[in-house]
């Protein structure tokens, strides 16, 4: 494997090691944290627009995971192209988050659309109910077992990682790091400059005044769904290869931790579930390697608890938790 | 009309509960118990078909005591809470015994169960300690124990390997812990365990865990846990820039872990029994099996002896009188698929169980010479 040293090892031994090693435990976290942010992203922009938390949400990341793979898979046996690795990655990213956006537009349909005006809960259960249906489609569809990553696509990300001292930082670390804030700077602009943005704001804020000047709600809806899920499904398969594996129960836990990640934050403030995301990621990470790993969700929880007594409303959830 | 409906409803409904009823007396059910659905339902419904095949043959010989045999087979999901509900209704069943559970955390809570009713239990694949050191009168196993297994790593490590420095993770579960603690146990003062730790068994992301890891500089990872977590762990840890020699149970001996580790695990030592396709009695077993159902699971043939053990001694001893069955069990050697099966006073095999097993070429191939 060809390495490329960037610092020589350690001049200064005790000193230096501890700071290479909290660079490797920092990309570990903000990579996690990174994933985190990006889902808590969806249940923050649902719950600021329908005032609901949509269960199913996690379910759509694994779902994006699963797309990746089968569409590399397909793209490899395409022989033009099947060679340029990077390209189909980022073919199958494509055909991954539009696949997955549809999920999310026909669930909004299906399964919340007609219960707009019932009470919270009636929705709520739907969203469960579409969660554990879901989860045992992929079960019964894709099987019970471990999907593979294929190992070709990745290689080049993966095979010349750089050296900093006893640090060793993929190029494929980097990528999703970076990709996971251009992302969620790309969100920010799209929700702060746009008029389609504005008009989400609007109807965040007030969903009959946002009518009454003329914005279609049920658009607007639907496009908060498209834009969630195919944050998640970016997200699902960007772990799917950084972790190499994934599993038609993936969604739950990760679901959990990103909804965790969004309520830290304050729920319904799209910067605080960026916020919340990379806290809870690096929080547990720092944990997992410098205390024990065996409590790794218990860290997460106790930040959410100790941020919650403090502030309830959650981090950058000072105002009334309606804004989108 | 709808009157109409309804009654004819009624009228099939009781002939249904009236058809069940009338054959209650005319078969011998067997149990089957394990994980049928969730994460590791590949390896219970391994267990379902060996022990199906086994009743089969059972059934195309005319029966056990002259009566047909039939499967009553219940999920516990992997579940310790689910195991125990499961084996009272196998009980409430009426079974003359139990083929199963599968994982050691089910069949301890289970066996309290069958316990009580005195139903004679062999479980394929579960190998804590505990399972059988409380010496209940009617509780098997066909498989080892995590102590030998342990042992039989701890030996490898030091004797063969010679690492001096080994870090140990677990998946916090019953099997896997257990595991985990009899091997460093068995390494004694041979090694210094240099890094300790475990974590749910649903997780996939062990890049921190590996980065932690790794700053001890570990000659030997020891993993004591299940083939789902072994496989991305071991592509995360080699990506990570680990270097150690991997080791773990028989939980990790599973096709999917070499599929989703691919060259990542080359080299990983796995405990497991002796290869059957090698043991002569396997073969025609094998070949029903692959026949049947496809490639044949690790436990498959265990739960095929487990099953074709109960249900010879309910027809040498002439009864399903449970507690003469279980008598029966434990006195008679057996000659199964696997070789021969004699139990010992706890319930364990007589014979030794494990060997180290290697990957080399992206198989699994025994370190013994053949």
């Amino acid at each position: 494997m060809a390495v490329r040293h960037f610092v020589p090892a350690a001049t200064n031994p005790e000193k230096g090691l501890f700071v290479q090693s909290m660079l490797q435990h920092l990309v570990n976290g903000l990579i996690q944290g990174g994933i985190y942010a990006l889902i808590a992203l969806g249940y923050t922009m649902v719950y600021g627009i329908l005032g609901m938390i949509n269960f199913a949400h996690g379910e759509i990341y694994m779902i994006g995971a699963y797309l990746g793979i089968i569409s590399l898979a397909v793209l490899s046996t395409f022989a033009p192209i099947a060679g340029l690795p990077i390209l189909c990655l980022f073919i199958a990213l494509i055909i991954s988050v539009a696949f997955a956006a549809g999920y999310g537009f026909t669930i909004e349909k299906v399964a919340y659309r007609r219960l707009r005006h019932a009470p919270v809960l009636s929705a709520l259960i739907s969203a469960i109910g579409m969660s554990t249906f879901l989860q045992n489609y992929i079960m019964v569809a894709q099987g019970k077992e471990n999907k593979a990553f294929p190992a070709f696509f990745k290689e080049p990300l993966t095979s010349h990682p750089y050296l900093v001292g006893s640090a060793r930082i993929s190029l494929l670390e980097i990528v999703i790091i970076v990709s996971c804030i251009l992302i969620m700077l790309g969100l920010h602009l799209f929700i702060s400059r746009t008029k389609v943005g504005r008009a989400m704001r609007a109807t965040a804020q007030d969903k009959k005044m946002a009518a009454l000047v003329g914005i279609d709600i049920n658009r607007i809806i639907a496009l908060t769904f498209i834009i969630g899920s195919a944050l998640a499904a970016a997200g699902g398969v960007m772990v799917s290869m950084y972790i190499s594996t994934t599993r038609f129960d993936v969604g739950y836990m990760t679901g959990i931790k990103a909804f965790t990640a969004a309520v830290l934050g304050g729920i319904g403030n799209i910067p605080g579930a960026m916020l919340g995301g990379f806290l809870l990621g690096i929080v547990e990470t720092l944990g997992v390697a410098y205390i024990s790993p065996d409590y790794k969700e218990v860290y997460a929880f106790v930040i959410l608890m100790l941020v919650l007594i403090i502030r309830p409303r959650g981090l950058l959830g000072e105002r009334l938790a309606d804004k989108a | 009309m709808k009157r109409q409906v309804i009654t004819w409803g009624w009228a099939f409904g009781l002939s249904i509960i009236l058809l069940g009823c009338g054959t209650k007396t005319d078969v011998i059910k067997l149990g089957v118990a394990g994980p049928l659905t969730g994460d590791q339902a590949k390896l219970g419904t391994d267990v379902l078909n060996g022990a199906t095949l086994a009743v089969e043959e059972w059934n195309a010989k005319g029966g056990v005591l002259g009566k047909k045999v039939v499967i009553v087979s219940r999920d516990d999901m992997a579940q310790e809470q689910q195991a125990q509900s499961v084996a009272k209704e196998l009980a409430g069943e009426g079974v003359v015994g139990v083929v199963g559970h599968f994982n050691s955390g089910c069949t301890i809570p289970a066996s309290v169960v069958y316990h009580d009713s005195n139903i004679p239990m062999i479980t394929p694949s579960s190998t804590n300690p505990y399972v059988t050191d409380r010496n209940f009168a009617n509780i098997f196993r066909v498989c080892g124990r995590d102590d030998q297994q342990g042992k039989v790593s701890a030996d490898y490590a030091i004797g063969t390997l010679k690492v001096k420095k080994v870090a140990i993770l677990h998946d916090k579960t019953q099997y896997g812990q257990g595991l985990a603690d009899e091997f460093k146990k068995a390494l004694g003062t041979n090694a210094e365990v240099v890094y300790y730790g475990g974590f749910p068994k649903e997780e996939l992301n062990f890049k921190p865990i590996i980065s932690a890891v790794k700053e001890t500089n570990p000659e030997l990872l020891f993993f004591g846990g299940m083939y789902n977590q072994a496989g991305p762990m071991m592509v995360q840890a080699r990506e990570a820039g680990l270097t150690a020699a991997f080791m773990s149970g028989d939980g990790v001996f599973d096709p999917v872990f070499l599929k989703v580790a691919g060259a990542s695990a080359e080299g990983s030592y796995l405990t497991f029994s002796r290869d059957p396709e090698i043991i002569p009695s396997a073969k025609s077993f094998l070949d029903k099996y692959r026949e049947k159902y496809g490639p044949y699971g690790p436990y498959s043939i265990y739960a095929y002896d487990a099953a074709n053990i109960i249900l010879s001694a309910i027809q040498a001893a002439g009864t399903t009188d449970c507690a003469k069955v279980s008598e029966q069990i434990r006195k008679t050697a057996y000659d199964g698929a696997i070789g021969k099966v004699q139990f010992d006073a706890k319930g364990d095999l007589a014979s030794s169980y494990y060997i180290m097993w290697v990957v080399k070429g992206g198989k699994l191939v025994t370190c013994e010479p053949r």
